[in-house]
């Protein structure tokens, strides 16, 4: 009795404070400390004739006593559309099976072939815990589970970070490793063989499609890890450097891409399943300036990645944020990507090619340019709250890595841009 | 004494000093803007002595020295006033009565000296009838009590300074610039920060206890919020060996048996951890334990 | 070619981490630095929705941070 009694005092007084100083700022100084902050957006990412997908994100962050720091985040999204599957346009009409052998699509002339069976909802969560270690360190350790109708990914992960030269230079360590696993519906389809497509809805076909299935799950396994250094170079402007190596084994590839064989007039005589090696090495070395001028912050990074696919990528990206009135800002957005083909990509095979060991025509580890426009808006709310708006538009242009294209693939487009709008509402409270 | 500012500069900032309410005050801003450092030092001296000429007990023309001039008849109260009043109230019935701003007639009886000027039973009884905030009225236009009782706003006063100062600071930093500007406000001990140093960092403070025997400074660190000490310093009377706290129990007219030399209380705001060092303080030995039940993060001696 | 970036980049990095030391502020020269804006990654939301957006769409990731990754995304 006695003890809730006095309890209440904490509270009554906290009140009564309220009233005599006004109650907002009476109860700022603890906020910001002691209780939950969250940021929470909504993004819808669309490509034109093809995937559509909404991601909603929550993500939480409580701050301890002595510097310690948890942070929550769910992620949730769900994807709907059309994927190309690899093969390529032709002059006629072409029908394929999907992956899980429960159907076909058929594709008109002179289309892209896009498999629309794509639907997929994926529900993730990862949490992260800071917090000074001794002097001058700062350890961090995390998690994340990922979990989707055929795919789930476990990683754990954790960083040590080391502040010198009054705080002014820290140096990092960190590592990630995850375990991805998955499952397709239909299982898995034999590298190299050929589609079933003759005879669907028969029993030679159930036999033919059965005969090219290879297990129903595959594994992979990443391990990856994180040097950086952040210096402060002057009251303006902060500098990052990192580098990073990625070790990928296991199940690379993608059970959902053929290839187009052609004949010497470039006509498709079959589409079959797609190789790729069972390891993957990538070195990334990434570079960040940040600066702030009068009302404005420019945020200019710039990577390259090289990988044993013979993948080498640079990445550019800027932003540009500029302060108005009242605490609002805009931020124009530029990013633009270049990419060289993995080894093993072609966009099609001829029917004499040679054995091959690997082989694969997904768009996306071929050559490609890319790049990104966007503005980004943000206000204030009256409680302390902000609320941002960014609108983006993102372009995808592969290119032809020096094959030959012969006969009737001359005349269809091998290499089909990729435009797609980022749309993004985020609230923090 | 000199209402004035100085400006001492040092590594990282500012320190701003002047004299109110009977203390030495002074303001940390961590900036290199000398000119918006002056400015902030300025307006919170403003603020400070504003508070003083308005609610100081010691100035007739004070409200607080009118609304004591003119006990035993209605006066017309401002809206600042009226919450201050409001703020009493709070305290007295959340502290059960012990918390009383009519307690101030008892000094008559008790003169903390440090002598051993113990008042006899009959001197106490004399002012103890003029003690008790229940006769007391008011409302949001004006306020009455018996004639003779006297208020007094000296238990909240420089805390409530504190906590209106750091406002017209918070307000100043969000019209003059963009960036992040620590500040913390220290007025004789009781303080107020804006938030943590620059890197996030935390405020070390120096808070002072002397004594008779000692002059002993206990570090203690602060990132958000406020702390206030409350203590007998050297307000206390010494016979017979026994130590006669400045604390008086409103009830009996004597001192609280035991209470500790002092007591510092973290809470967001500073008039709140001033309060409750007050009441922590008139529960005597158990002021520790009372604030440790209210989960309230303090720092006592003994 | 490989190698002599290889090799670049890793004497930037050892003549960074040497001029280091006369580089920087003193810890009241902080303030610009402390705004929230002025973190790397200023937005996490958005860097998160980004890596997952290129993560699926390029054969490039992270660089960063731990970034992408997590779907069997097509």
């Amino acid at each position: 009795m006695q003890l809730s009694k006095r309890r209440d005092v904490k509270a009554l007084l906290t009140t009564a404070t309220c009233a005599l100083l006004g109650g907002a700022q009476a109860s700022a100084t603890e906020s910001s400390s002691e209780q939950w902050q969250f940021d929470t957006a909504v993004l819808f990412y669309s490509e034109s004739e093809r995937v559509s997908a909404v991601e909603a994100i929550v993500a939480g962050q409580k701050s301890f006593a002595n510097d310690q720091r948890l942070n929550v985040k769910l992620t949730i999204d769900s994807l709907t559309g059309a994927s190309a599957n690899g093969a390529v346009a032709q002059p006629n009409a072409q029908t394929f099976t999907r992956p899980s052998g429960n159907g076909q699509y058929h594709i008109k002339a002179d289309k892209t072939p896009l498999d629309d069976t794509f639907k997929d909802t994926r529900v993730q969560l990862t949490g992260q815990w800071t917090q000074p270690l001794f002097n001058d360190y700062t350890w961090s350790v995390g998690g994340n589970l990922s979990k989707e109708y055929d795919y789930l990914s476990l990683s754990v992960n954790s960083n040590l970070a080391r502040d010198f030269n009054k705080k002014n230079t820290t140096v990092s360590a960190g590592f990630s490793y995850a375990f991805d696993q998955i499952e397709p519906e239909g299982g898995l389809a034999k590298p190299f063989t050929t589609m079933a497509v003759d005879s669907f809805g028969t029993p030679e076909f159930d036999d033919a499609f059965a005969q090219i299935r290879d297990g129903s799950t595959e594994d992979k396994n990443t391990l990856d890890l994180l040097f950086g250094l952040t210096q402060v170079i002057n009251r303006n402007t902060i500098v990052q450097l990192n580098y990073s190596y990625s070790d990928v084994s296991g199940y690379l590839t993608d059970p959902f891409k053929v290839i187009s064989v052609v004949d010497q007039h470039g006509m498709s005589q079959r589409a079959i399943y797609e190789n790729r090696p069972d390891t993957r090495t990538k070195h990334a070395f990434f570079g960040q300036v940040k600066t702030h001028f009068n009302n404005t912050i420019l945020d200019a990074s710039y990577r390259f990645m090289t990988d044993d696919w013979q993948i080498d990528s640079h990445t550019l990206d800027m932003r540009y944020r500029i302060s108005l009135n009242n605490g609002h800002f805009v931020e124009p957005h530029v990013r633009y990507y270049t990419q060289s083909a993995a080894e093993f990509y072609q966009p099609f095979i001829q029917d004499d090619a040679m054995a091959l060991d690997y082989l694969s025509a997904d768009y996306r580890i071929g050559e490609m340019d890319a790049f990104t426009v966007g503005i980004k808006y943000g206000l204030p709310m009256s409680s302390g709250d902000s609320l941002s708006f960014r609108l983006e538009y993102y372009r995808q242009t592969p290119k032809n890595n020096g094959t030959e294209a012969i006969g009737a693939l001359k005349d269809v487009e091998l290499y089909e841009p990729v435009d797609a709008i980022i749309a993004q509402v985020s609230y923090s409270f | 004494m000199d209402r004035q500012v100085e400006c001492i500069t040092r590594d990282g900032g500012f320190t701003l000093t002047f004299f109110a309410m009977a203390s030495p005050c002074e303001v940390l801003i961590d900036t290199l803007d000398k000119r918006l450092a002056m400015l902030i030092g300025q307006k919170v001296a403003a603020e400070a002595w504003r508070i003083e000429d308005k609610y100081s007990r010691y100035q007739t023309t004070s409200v607080c020295g009118q609304l004591n001039t003119n006990a035993g008849t209605r006066c017309p109260i401002d809206e600042e006033t009226y919450l201050l009043l409001q703020f009493a109230e709070q305290c007295y019935q959340l502290s059960d009565g012990l918390f009383d701003i009519t307690s101030g007639v008892l000094r008559r009886a008790w003169h903390f000296d440090c002598s051993d000027n113990i008042p006899t039973e009959q001197q106490i009884a004399k002012w103890l009838p003029l003690v008790g905030w229940q006769r007391v009225s008011f409302d949001r236009h004006g306020f009455t009590m018996a004639k003779n009782m006297e208020i007094d706003f000296g238990g909240i006063g420089k805390e409530y300074a504190v906590d209106k100062a750091m406002d017209i600071v918070q307000s100043i930093i969000k019209q003059q610039t963009e960036a992040v500007m620590p500040v913390l406000i220290n007025f004789g001990g009781d303080l107020a920060v804006n938030g943590p140093r620059n890197s996030d960092q935390a405020w070390q403070v120096g808070v002072e206890h002397p004594s008779l025997t000692e002059q002993s400074v206990m570090m203690v660190s602060i990132r958000y919020g406020a702390i206030a000490t409350s203590g007998d310093a050297n307000r206390y009377l010494l016979k017979n060996g026994v130590r006669y706290s400045h604390v008086l129990d409103v009830k009996t007219g004597w001192p609280v048996k035991n209470p500790p030399k002092s007591i510092t209380v973290a809470a967001p705001k500073c008039i709140q951890a001033g309060l409750l060092a007050t009441l922590a303080l008139l529960r005597g030995s158990q002021a520790s334990e009372y604030l440790s039940e209210q989960e309230i993060k303090h720092w006592v001696i003994d | 070619m490989k190698n002599k970036n290889l090799l670049f980049t890793a004497t930037c990095f050892a003549l960074l981490l040497s001029g280091c030391s006369s580089l920087g502020v003193e810890p009241w020269e902080r303030d610009i630095l402390a705004k929230k804006e002025m973190a790397l990654t200023a937005s996490p939301i958005d860097a998160a929705l980004d890596d997952h957006i290129y993560f699926s769409k390029e054969a490039s990731s992270g660089g960063k941070s731990f970034g992408g990754g997590g779907c069997g995304c097509n």
